[in-house]
Formats: structure tokens, sequence, C-alpha cells
């Protein structure tokens, strides 16, 4: 199941929505459990663990996540490798994943986790296309007007899409606010179809009613 | 005329100078799957049941399972230009087609674009595919006649206005023959008609919209075309796309007719689809609301209160079955929804007997009130004498010896059945059925044999349109077989006897 890691996936490909719900409830457990035991930062032992254990050591991810891998005997490996190193919390996390068979999703779960600390923070991931990158005053105009209207901190995801023409396009959640250079094209080129074409039909309403108007 | 490049170039920079940009909002999701017409998307968190969407070479399409985490969409047109990870945007609107004037004489297909040649449709006004029917309040009831131009349906099984009548049989029985007449027999009356081509070959559709044209039924006639090739999602939407069609003129008051070919094969479409959309299969694997696809489209034909204009659409929904079973299951459904089935048979095809419509089972559950009161008079106990003729057949291929009375009776069934027969494309009006009706039962066809029958039905026609017109046009005119005209048909038709019998 190593084809799970997001980390190199390409941006046009998603991950299946089933896996990322299930990831987002493994995460949410996790940050309320640690908040009820008082646990200050619990995404720095995961996080350690995915970026300096597992993206290191490779072999070692591929023996953990394998199928072939009983979960006895990860469950051993667990207790021996991570158990002495770590907190007892997290050990004990690690020991539910293995046990339900869902420690391939370590990866998806620390990235869920980092989102949904984030929105915990009041920050939202914003998505921001423009046809050419964005200067330092467009991009803290861009920053202040969303704070404004939304009353979140924005962190923008820049990309930069030259077809766009000008303007930008931003994403927020689901919902998308065009107004770039392209969308106004092609809004005013639809407008003087639109007006063309009641013009010949307005001509040939004439025709057909030959009293006139 | 000519065009003056400046002129047009001065408007066009006033459209641009007061163009305002406005930034548009849309509701996105990706797609993370598709194939064989359906896609699943993610995002789109706040998307509609049925809501249209876009993909982003312009292919449109409708939610049709909201899921947990997915949307499953239905594609309305070529998938194959959409790939994973396209963007898809949700446009707030309901899946809609143009409606209106403007689509007389036009073949469309379900989403409304013209597929004649014919140029753009020049129509600003639409309406949602999907639009629920009139409630009781809103109805009166069935009680205007809609001549099918048939004779064996119109006085034994006869369809008003705002009903649905099932045309039911194996293939190659003249379903679609049966309808064709009817929109024939619709010119010069205002209805107005469509036809919804659903699954089937195309050259057939073709060969329809010939038909069409060459007797001038076009011109008050929309083709919804849906050919098996198409996408099962436009063959699925295709009655619901005819229907809005011909709601948009019911509700402006307007009489309408709507033939559904074939219902059949819509509901084979929507079971592909469900089940690719992986919704549970049922009986013959159909899924388990197939029965209200088809309900609620043919509860949209209604026959309109006074105050909502007294419009009408009438359907006639074709089903095809497989070796006459009717207790299919979509059959079963269909008969249970409509107000009646024609019964077409392969065995009366065969033997010649066209249109082969079964008698005895066919029935009209509202038609009757509809009735003009002269073929009432007419064809009152016409079922019931062909019933007795068919027991009496049966009997007498025994090879007895049969009374008098019996084989006069057998004579005149014969004659009766043949006077029944009726041409394609040869639709009748309603006062030329009532003549060859009256002449049949009341005797005056008795001396005819039985395989000059036709021909002399159509002398008769001939004979009471030139000789007799007045007494014709009275009929027309009053719809009811009065004593006078009783009289006068009475006198036509033994002078009509005396000079047949001085031809012998």
């Amino acid at each position: 199941m190593s084809d799970m890691r997001s980390i190199s996936r390409s941006d046009s490909v998603l991950e299946d929505p089933g896996a990322l719900a299930v990831a987002t409830m493994y995460a949410q457990s996790y940050m309320t459990a640690a908040a009820a035991e008082g646990i200050a930062a619990p995404e720095e032992e995961l996080n350690s663990l995915v970026d300096d254990v597992l993206a290191v050591f490779p072999e070692f991810e591929q023996l953990l996540m394998s199928d072939l891998v009983g979960r006895d005997d990860k469950l051993a490996i667990v207790d021996r490798v991570f158990a002495p190193k770590c907190s007892e919390f997290f050990a004990n996390f690690l020991r539910v994943l293995v046990g339900h068979g869902r420690i391939e999703m370590l990866p998806q779960i620390k990235t869920v986790l980092g989102r949904l600390q984030e929105e915990a923070a009041g920050k939202k991931r914003i998505r921001v296309k423009s046809a050419r990158s964005l200067s330092d005053a467009s991009r803290s105009q861009i920053v202040n007007h969303l704070k404004n209207t939304f009353g979140f901190e924005p962190i923008l995801q820049e990309t930069v899409d030259a077809s766009l023409l000008g303007g930008v396009v931003l994403q927020v959640g689901d919902t998308v606010y065009d107004s770039s250079l392209r969308s106004q094209l092609k809004q005013l080129k639809d407008r003087l179809v639109e007006k063309a074409f009641n013009e010949i039909q307005s001509g040939r309403d004439r025709f057909s009613h030959p009293e006139g108007d | 005329m000519k065009f003056k490049a400046d002129e047009i170039a001065s408007v066009i920079q006033k459209e641009i100078e007061d163009f305002r940009g406005q930034i548009q909002t849309a509701e996105v999701g990706r797609v993370i799957e598709v194939g064989d017409g359906i896609a699943r998307c993610t995002g789109l968190s706040n998307v509609m049941s049925g809501e249209m969407l876009e993909f982003p070479n312009g292919t449109r399409g409708f939610a049709f399972n909201l899921e947990e985490n997915s949307v499953g969409v239905v594609i309305l047109g070529d998938y194959l230009k959409i790939a994973e990870g396209d963007e898809v945007r949700s446009t707030g609107k309901l899946l809609s087609v143009p409606v209106g004037e403007a689509l007389l004489g036009r073949m469309v297909d379900p989403l409304g674009n013209p597929l004649d040649g014919k140029g753009p449709i020049l129509t600003s006004s639409s309406r949602p595919v999907e639009w629920l029917a009139a409630g009781v309040a809103e109805r009166q009831p069935v009680k205007e006649p809609l001549q099918t131009g048939i004779k064996a349906i119109d006085a034994m099984t006869p369809i008003g206005r705002g009903q649905r009548e099932l045309i039911i049989g194996d293939r190659k029985t003249g379903k679609t023959a049966v309808a064709i007449d009817t929109i024939l027999n619709q010119k010069d009356t205002g209805v107005i008609c469509v036809y919804v081509a659903c699954g089937q070959r195309a050259s057939s559709i073709a060969g329809v919209v010939e038909v069409l044209r060459e007797h001038g039924a076009l011109d008050y006639t929309i083709v919804v075309a849906a050919t098996s090739a198409d996408p099962a999602p436009l063959q699925y939407i295709g009655p619901y796309a005819g229907a809005a069609m011909a709601e948009y003129f019911m509700y402006q008051g307007k009489h309408t007719l709507i033939v559904y070919d074939d219902l059949s094969k819509q509901a084979v479409a929507y079971r592909q689809l469900s089940l690719l959309m992986r919704r549970p299969p049922g009986r013959e694997a159909f899924p388990g609301d197939v029965f209200y696809c088809h309900s609620r489209l043919l509860e949209r034909s209604v026959k309109l209160n006074k105050e909502l204009g007294g419009g009408s659409m009438t359907a006639l929904p074709i089903i095809e079955t497989l070796e006459g079973e009717v207790s299919a299951y979509i059959p079963t459904n269909v008969i249970s929804i409509t107000d009646g089935q024609i019964y077409l048979e392969p065995d009366l095809f065969w033997k010649g007997i066209r249109p082969a419509i079964n008698v005895g089972v066919s029935v009209s559950r509202v038609g009757g009130n509809a009735q003009t009161k002269a073929m009432k008079k007419v064809a009152g106990s016409l079922r019931l004498d062909l019933a007795a003729f068919r027991e009496l057949e049966a009997f007498a291929q025994l090879g007895t010896e049969l009374d008098k009375d019996t084989q006069a009776q057998l004579d005149r069934g014969y004659r009766m059945v043949e006077l029944l027969k009726q041409r394609q494309f040869g639709p009748l009006h309603v006062a030329d059925q009532v003549v060859a009706i009256y002449a049949g039962t009341k005797g005056y066809f008795d001396k005819v044999p039985v395989a000059k029958v036709a021909e002399t039905e159509k002398e008769l026609h001939e004979f009471i349109r030139t000789e007799h017109a007045d007494m014709r046009d009275k009929l027309v005119a009053e719809a009811a077989l009065t004593d006078e005209i009783e009289g006068m048909l009475k006198k036509a038709l033994s002078a009509f006897v005396a000079r047949l019998a001085s031809k012998a």
C-alpha cells in the first residue's frame, strides 16, 4: 500500500475521499485525546516520525506498511523501536493504528492534523491563482482583504497560470471567486453573442409578423 | 443591404466601454474518477441533487448521487475529454432545455441542441427538465376527444386529451405506426405534437421525420432524438426534456400530444446509469425507483383546469414486449400507471389485420367520456359484437353446420374485421369513421365480398364526400348522430348500396 503516500502525488491526482475521511477521523481523535491528556504540541512527535524516520528510511516505511508483515509483528516493532524513544501517549496512538490496520495512513493523518490545527488557530488555506507571480504589495492587499471579509487568517497557496491573462482567482473552501481577465473577456464575448442573437431573433420576428411591431 | 465596418466597430466599442466585469463566484469540485458516462467528484459541498454542473471543456452534467464524501455526476456529452483532477463547476441551475415556438418543425437532442442542420434555435425561454406534475386541484377530468384517425382506436379504445394511453406490443407490430398516424391526424386541429425517440435506430428516426415532413406534419411537431448511439444519460433524460417542451405549450392553454418511443429503452438506459452509480439492483436488475422514473414522467400528462388555461398533454408511451410477455417488470409498471393500453399482436399483424390491435385486451379507462356522441352511438356495442364474433368464429372452425342466423352473424363479423383494417399514414376523419362503422354494423356491407370491403369502403367515402357533402358537413359540425342526420345517412347508404348492385 505504498502508493497511499500523498507526498509524491502530482497536484491533479486526487486522494481517495473515503481514505481522507478516515484520516480526518483519526487526526481529530488524536487532537482531542492530546488535549484531554494535556499534551501541548501533539504534532511534534508525529511530524518527526514521518519526516525524520519514514522519509529517511523508505525500507523501514515499507516494512511498517506492508501487508506481508502481520499485526502482531508490527505491534512488536512499535513496542521495541518506538515505545522506548517516545511518549507513552504517542506509542499508544501507534498501537491503535496498527491494531486497526491503519498504520499506512500515517502520512495522511499528519497532513490532516496540520490542517486541523491551522483551522483551530483561525487560519485557512486559500488557493490563489494569478497570471504572474504576486508582488508583496498585492499579496498583503489580498491577505488584508480576506481577513476583513471572512475574519480568518489566510494562508495563501499561490500558483501562476499565464492563461488567466490578468487578475486573480481565489478559492476559499469549495467556492471560487474569479476576477481573472480571461473569464471577464469570456463574459464580454457571451454578452456580445447574446446581443447579436437577440438582434437576429427580433429581425426574424419582424418577418414572421408582417403587420409589424 | 451593406454592412458598414466602422458602424459595427462602434457598436462593439460601446459595448466594451459599458462592460463592467463581475467577479464570478462558483462552487467547484474535482473529478476523482471518470468513465462510462459518469464521474465521481469531490468538493461541491453545497451542490443540489439534479443541479447542472459544468466541466472545463464546456460539457455539462448533473448531480445524480450525493454521497458522504463524493458526488456522482452523470455526464451529458463526451466524457472522453474529461480527466481526473479536472475542475467541475456548479451552476446553481437545474438541468433545463430551451422551449418555445422556435422548436416547432425542428429535430433536437435531449439538451435542445439542433440536430437537423437548420441553424441555431432562437428562443430565450427555457424550462427545467424535471418538473413537478400538476396537483389534483389544478386538473379537470378528461372530456375532450383526441382523434387518432384510426377506426379501431377511436371506436373501441378512444383517447381523451390529457390521457395516457400505452401502446404495447412485440417488435414489428406497428407500435410506432399507430403513434405516427395519430400525429398526422392532428393536422389543422391546433394540437402540438412532440415525438421523443429514445434508444431508437437513427435510420428509423430519420424515416419518421421524413414521413412527418412529407405529410406536412413537421410544422406542428418537435422531434427529440436520442438514438441508441447516444450515451445512456441522454436517452434517460430524453422523455423528460420532451415533456418540458410540451408543457410550455400546455401551460399556455394549448393542447399537446407527446409520444415516448419507447420507454422500455429509457428504462434500460436508467438501469445502466443506476448500476454504474452503484445503486442496488432489484428485479431484472432495474433499480428500485424505476417505477417512479416512469410514474413521475407520465403524471405530467394532464388536462389543466380553466384557471390555468385548460391546456392538455396527451401521452402515448410505447413499450416493447418480448414474445408477448406483458407480465415482465417494465410492461406491468407502465400498464398500471397509464389510463389504458392498446395491445398490438404479431399474430394479427401477420394475418393482415393492420393495425394489429387486439380488441379484447385493449382498454381505455377514461377515453369513453371523451368520445363524440356520434361515435359513441355507432360504436357502443362494437366491442361486444366483435367478442361474440370471435367466439362464434372459433366454434365455426369445428366444421359444424350453422343455422342461417349464425352464418349471417359470422359474415357480418368478417366484414367488420375487414372494415376496421386501415392502411398506414391514412388517418380518417371521425365523421368518415362514423359513416363506415355505421354502414358496417347496420349491414350495408353484407352483400360485398369480404376481399372487396376495403375497396368498397374507399368508394363509400368518395361517394359521401362528393354527393352527400351536406350530410357529412352536418355530422362534422354537430359531432352527434341526430335523427335528422341518421335519416340522411340511411338514405345516402341505401343509394350507395343500390349503385353497387347496379354495377355488379
